[in-house]
């Protein structure tokens, strides 16, 4: 007799419901968008960087069920996660908007103060801005992974972190790695999306 | 293990327990009219698009079977000599 191990379970049916790539390909594009706004501002000087991260989401998300809806559940079918996924992943979004304010603050109140002390402490952080930016790429990818239970996430994480502290001693600019690690994901949450729909054909009339 | 995937989730349909369990449909069919029968779990058949659809769910008295169904074997399990 083998007890069932329920944690095992609703890792398994996370990540069977997220085996389609798409959740990949979205945030691929995400960063890829990312790194494209921020080439155009250096090449045209139009400031377009800022809005893609405000925007992105608004518009991405409807499409990303319209999709879920078109090809994942008609091939696998629906399953809708208890208040206890949904906490889990509303309490890490809690805590990123919360270590974002924080972050904003800091340099905020950094550049009130004007003390010594407060414009070192910035000229560190913009000195060494890709280290954190890929630490912070590294922490939120794990979290994210951890909580909702895609190993392939804590791989992006570390591949981001290697590639910013690469990109920090050979002095490469930031929207280059953008623009590859973007590509990278998109083109893996592709090749996931070719191998799902090989796997599950629509073949049941549904 | 239909109890335990359902126990995991809020609901789930036909086709995605079919593939989770891999049970074939006649099979898993034939367990869910079982369990609905006890009162263990909820069916219900809608139309979405103008397909046919089968949501299912755990009822509070299979939710609650089941719970203490694990606490007994958490029991037995503890019991035994390592």
């Amino acid at each position: 007799m083998k007890k069932p191990d329920l944690r095992e379970i609703e890792k398994n049916t996370y990540m069977s419901y997220h085996q389609d790539g798409l959740i990949d390909i979205f945030v691929g594009f995400y960063i890829l968008l990312f790194g494209a706004g921020i080439l155009i501002r250096t090449v045209t000087e139009f400031s377009t960087w800022f809005i893609i991260p405000a925007i992105f989401p608004s518009i991405m998300v409807p499409i990303w069920i319209s999709f879920k809806r078109r090809i994942t559940i008609p091939r696998i079918g629906f399953v809708k996660f208890g208040l206890r996924s949904a906490n889990k992943l509303m309490a890490v979004f809690l805590g990123l908007t919360v270590a974002g304010l924080g972050v904003f603050m800091v340099f905020g109140l950094g550049g009130s103060i004007g003390h010594s002390w407060a414009l070192a402490l910035m000229d560190l952080i913009i000195s060494n801005s890709m280290i954190i930016i890929g630490i912070s790429a590294g922490l939120i990818s794990s979290l994210f992974a951890y909580t909702m239970g895609l190993k392939r996430l804590y791989v992006y994480g570390l591949v981001s972190l290697v590639m910013f502290l690469v990109g920090h001693f050979m002095a490469i600019q930031f929207e280059y790695f953008l623009l590859t690690i973007g590509s990278a994901i998109v083109i893996y949450g592709l090749v996931l999306l070719r191998q799902f729909l090989q796997k599950y054909p629509l073949s049941r009339g549904d | 293990m239909i109890m335990s995937q359902l126990y995991v989730v809020e609901s789930a349909d036909f086709l995605f327990l079919q593939y989770q369990l891999q049970m074939t449909p006649g099979n898993l069919s034939s367990h869910l009219s079982k369990l609905e029968k006890a009162g263990y779990v909820e069916i219900v058949k809608e139309f979405i698009e103008r397909k046919p659809h089968t949501a299912l769910k755990l009822t509070k008295k299979g939710r609650d079977s089941f719970k203490e169904y694990q606490q007994k074997l958490k029991q037995v399990f503890s019991g035994l000599p390592k």
